[in-house]
């Protein structure tokens, strides 16, 4: 019962960290280039929407669209300043300077709203559930529920519409995808914003249940980047699989260790998959070089 | 030669007027401003600087994203610092006790490390840097703990202790200076063209007899080695050992010195350590905003000059002021050629998943033969070839090189024993002149020729390829017929015994296509083994005396070429094809 209530938790987290790995990966996938500020922007997530708690006296299922929209713009802005000068250089280039961008927001969020930790507004109202005898906090039913749904509608947008195919086609061959008359360049803008604006929604659901600071976003670029070099690189299925790996795994040695023990652990395990399988637990997305 | 331009006269070949300048100019800058704050700054530069010129060996030279240069600095800190607070032991024992223990470190995780690929390899080294962390502050007996050890002292030197001030900067700086000359010494000359090739094109490297992997070995090592130095510097300088040193702020800074400064740039790294650890402080006046202001800086000089200041100051003074071309060196002996061998390939086998590439070849090349090897595309040639080469492992069969057993040795293995080739894909530098593209491949690990020596045999080779006049072009300003006839020429420096040539006639014009043929004519005259893949058979015709053709992996004629031209196989498997599939690649 214990267990299960430990990977009941797990879970939640893990759908957070999943939105945040599949923005990741879809940049990776448009453009290459690994999105160190990926992070920060869930980090700045979190404080979009404390900030709009502060204007708007709206419950969190109102805020949470405004604060999508919010980073959207945010990450076009990120895909203006850090790609876009830097695309025809090599893909080392781009994590370089989305370090930078990176150190940018984790300031400027410092500046903005100081480094003590801050909670966003619940999505519904706060308290728990109990059922079966297993704990749980509405807001990670919410956590689940959103994350589910914003994932479920990722893929949609993906597999069913004309721009998920154009986005989908840049993904897998910019040339060719040029040479068709994609408007490439729009379509790698456009896939920063919905990464940000994933990363916005995992950022403001994770405000709820955990707090959030301006440093965070270190920790969860990490875990992002850890989910999708086990999940394969380049596979959206693989991320979000590493995403709960990743969380479990968190929250089962936490269990019994301590946070940093745990975290360090995490690492551990990475290193040796690697050891044994050098290219991820279920390796590579076809046709793609690391 | 005319006479040098006065600007560039005074400009020097190697920027070494403005290092000089600059370097009078940081030593001067404290005794201007003269307060405690400003000698620490520059101390702490100096701290940074060292280490990034060691992490440009594995960064820069080998071109592998490292993260794990700050785990190897905070070390090296923590080696120190406790030594020296624990023990009471000087300098002259933390400082090489420092350097051991990142490098120990380094030799531990390399082997599993090493191997990883680009972005798996900046994940594994990121990971060795956070698991130093968690061990540092949860290890509390040892490491004092998230605290960290207050009170270490300033360093002893053999019992006279070295004062905060002047002292300590001037105890770094010279431990820079000695830095920057040993990198100096490892990275130039023919080294650095070397280098180039195995970041840029590392299967060429490999085929020119280069052990890459021991060589991202030693650049991975030298650069714990100077972070562990640079941490042993840093604990003495700040005081204080806490786990603030393997947090990853410390290995962004490093990064960054070695983006702005230039990857590959001495002087580009202390430049860059110098600015950005004084950048913050002059952001200062925006109170909490500074480190954002620090990050916009940031972010401009990476857009702005990617290739880092140095790199972007030498490209333009390569655009503005254009070296003339220095006369042609002097051209030395063409390599002795390996001792000739025979090459027996029995029952060689590959597959792909289902498809039999190659489906049990027995073919014997004696020395001096010239062969060509035809057949249609997917007919297995090129894996033959690889397989020779060492670039794919057979799954079953024999290849014997004289009185060995080659079969599934590394390339650059193969390579030392007398083969070279070429790609059908160009594997050469383009920004890199025809000489030095040449001279590179005679670089070796240890023992090999210095630069003047390479270029004088590689003089010799452009000569008898009559690429002579060429020899200070950069090879992307070829045509394709002379870049064709410079690979070939850098895959004889080493005298192999056997050339393997995969297509060298693709993409070429009629008059470039008789030229390489004889060139290869000539050099199998010369008592050179020559194997060429070829679609072209009018263009073997013109040197070759024996073809081989291949048909579904399997050779189904082996003849003087009148005969395999006339043979109702080879005409039924490949020639009967529409032409125009005989041209792309397999």
């Amino acid at each position: 019962m214990e267990f299960l209530q430990l990977a009941l938790n797990g879970v939640a987290l893990g759908a957070a960290y999943a939105l945040v790995a599949l923005g990741f990966v879809l940049i990776l996938n448009a453009t290459g280039a690994v999105n160190f500020a990926q992070g920060d922007l869930v980090a700045a997530g979190g404080f979009v929407a404390v900030a709009l708690a502060g204007i708007l006296p709206a419950p969190g299922y109102l805020l949470l669209p405004l604060v999508a929209i919010l980073m959207a713009a945010l990450g076009l802005a990120v895909s203006a300043v850090a790609y876009w000068p830097l695309r025809d250089r090599p893909p080392v280039a781009v994590f370089i300077s989305t370090i930078a961008l990176g150190i940018i927001i984790q300031n400027g969020l410092n500046g903005l709203f100081g480094a003590e930790p801050r909670a966003a507004p619940p999505l519904f109202a706060g308290g728990q559930l109990e059922f079966f005898g297993l704990v749980i906090a509405r807001q990670s039913l919410s956590i689940m529920a959103t994350a589910a749904l914003l994932i479920g509608a990722v893929q949609l947008l993906l597999t069913r519409t004309q721009l998920g195919r154009r986005l989908r086609a840049t993904a897998q061959d910019r040339e060719v995808a040029a040479a068709l008359g994609i408007p490439v360049g729009a379509m790698i803008a456009l896939t920063f914003a919905l990464a940000a604006a994933l990363a916005g929604a995992a950022g403001m659901l994770l405000a709820n249940r955990y707090f959030i600071t301006p440093t965070h976003g270190t920790d969860f670029i990490v875990k992002a980047y850890i989910a999708v070099v086990i999940g394969g690189w380049g596979r959206i299925g693989g991320a979000l699989a590493g995403a709960m790996l990743v969380a479990l795994f968190e929250t089962v040695v936490a269990a019994w260790a301590d946070y940093a023990v745990a975290t360090g652990l995490l690492y551990v395990a990475m290193l040796t998959i690697l050891v044994f399988r050098p290219r991820g637990l279920f390796g590579e997305a076809e046709g793609r070089r690391a | 030669m005319t006479a040098r331009h006065p600007v560039r006269a005074w400009l020097g070949r190697d920027v070494n007027a403005l290092v000089l300048a600059g370097a009078i100019g940081l030593l001067a800058w404290p005794f201007l401003t003269g307060d405690a704050y400003s000698l620490r700054l520059l101390t702490v530069a100096g701290v940074y600087g060292l280490a990034a010129i060691g992490y440009q060996f594995v960064f820069g030279h080998a071109g592998a994203l490292s993260l794990a240069q700050g785990a190897f600095f905070g070390l090296g800190a923590y080696a120190a610092g406790i030594m020296s607070v624990r023990t009471g032991a000087g300098f002259e024992v933390t400082f090489p006790a420092a350097m051991a223990a990142a490098a120990v470190l380094a030799a531990l995780v390399a082997l599993p490390v090493l191997r990883l690929r680009s972005h798996y390899f900046a994940l594994a080294t990121l990971a060795v840097g956070q698991v130093a962390l968690v061990i540092a502050v949860n290890w509390e007996s040892v490491t004092g703990g998230a605290n960290g050890i207050p009170n270490v002292p300033v360093p002893s030197l053999f019992g006279a202790s070295v004062g905060r001030g002047w002292p300590m900067l001037l105890l770094v700086w010279s431990l820079v200076a000695a830095g920057a000359v040993v990198a100096r010494r490892l990275t130039g000359g023919l080294t650095g063209a070397a280098l180039l090739l195995m970041r840029e094109q590392p299967m060429a490297a490999e085929a020119a007899g280069i052990d890459i992997r021991r060589v991202r070995f030693a650049a991975f090592l030298l650069s714990a080695l100077y972070g562990g130095a640079a941490g042993a510097l840093q604990v003495h300088t700040v005081r204080v050992v806490s786990p603030e040193v393997l947090e990853f702020p410390v290995m962004v800074m490093l990064l960054a010195i070695a983006v702005v400064g230039g990857r590959t740039s001495i002087s580009g790294a202390i430049l860059g350590a110098v600015l950005l650890i004084h950048l913050p402080e002059w952001f200062r006046p925006l109170e909490r905003y500074y480190l954002v202001a620090y990050g916009v800086a940031l972010l401009a000089m990476i857009v702005a000059a990617p290739w880092g200041l140095m790199g972007s100051l030498s490209r333009a003074r390569q655009r503005w002021l254009p070296e003339p071309e220095p006369p042609l060196p002097a051209a030395g002996r063409v390599p002795a050629g390996r001792p000739p061998a025979r090459l027996a390939i029995a029952g060689l086998t590959r597959h792909f998943g289902g498809v039999r590439a190659v489906d049990g070849i027995d073919l014997v090349v004696e020395p001096g033969e010239s062969v060509g090897i035809v057949g249609a595309n997917g007919s297995g040639k090129t894996t033959l070839l690889n397989m020779i080469a060492g670039v794919e492992t057979p799954d079953s069969g024999r290849i014997r090189w004289g009185k060995s057993d080659i079969a599934g040795l590394p390339p650059y293995r193969i390579a030392r024993a007398g083969i070279g080739r070429s790609f059908q894909a160009l594997k050469l530098i383009d920004g890199l002149t025809v000489l030095d593209n040449v001279a590179a491949a005679a670089w070796r690990e240890t023992g090999g020729p210095d630069r003047d020596a390479a270029r004088a045999s590689a003089m010799a080779l452009l000569q008898a390829l009559d690429l002579a006049p060429m020899a200070w072009r950069r090879c992307g300003a070829l045509p394709p017929g002379l870049r064709r006839r410079v690979e070939i020429a850098r895959a004889l420096i080493g005298g192999p015994a056997l050339l393997l040539l995969d297509e060298p006639a693709a993409g070429l014009t009629a008059a470039e296509r008789d030229s390489v043929a004889g060139t290869l004519a000539a050099l199998n005259a010369g008592g050179t083994t020559v194997v060429v893949v070829e679609h072209d058979l009018a263009f073997l015709e013109g040197f070759v005396a024996r073809i081989v053709c291949l048909d579904q992996g399997r050779i189904i004629a082996d003849g003087a070429p009148a005969d395999v031209r006339s043979d109702p196989g080879v005409i039924s498997a490949w020639l009967g094809q529409p032409p125009d599939e005989g041209h792309k690649h397999d």
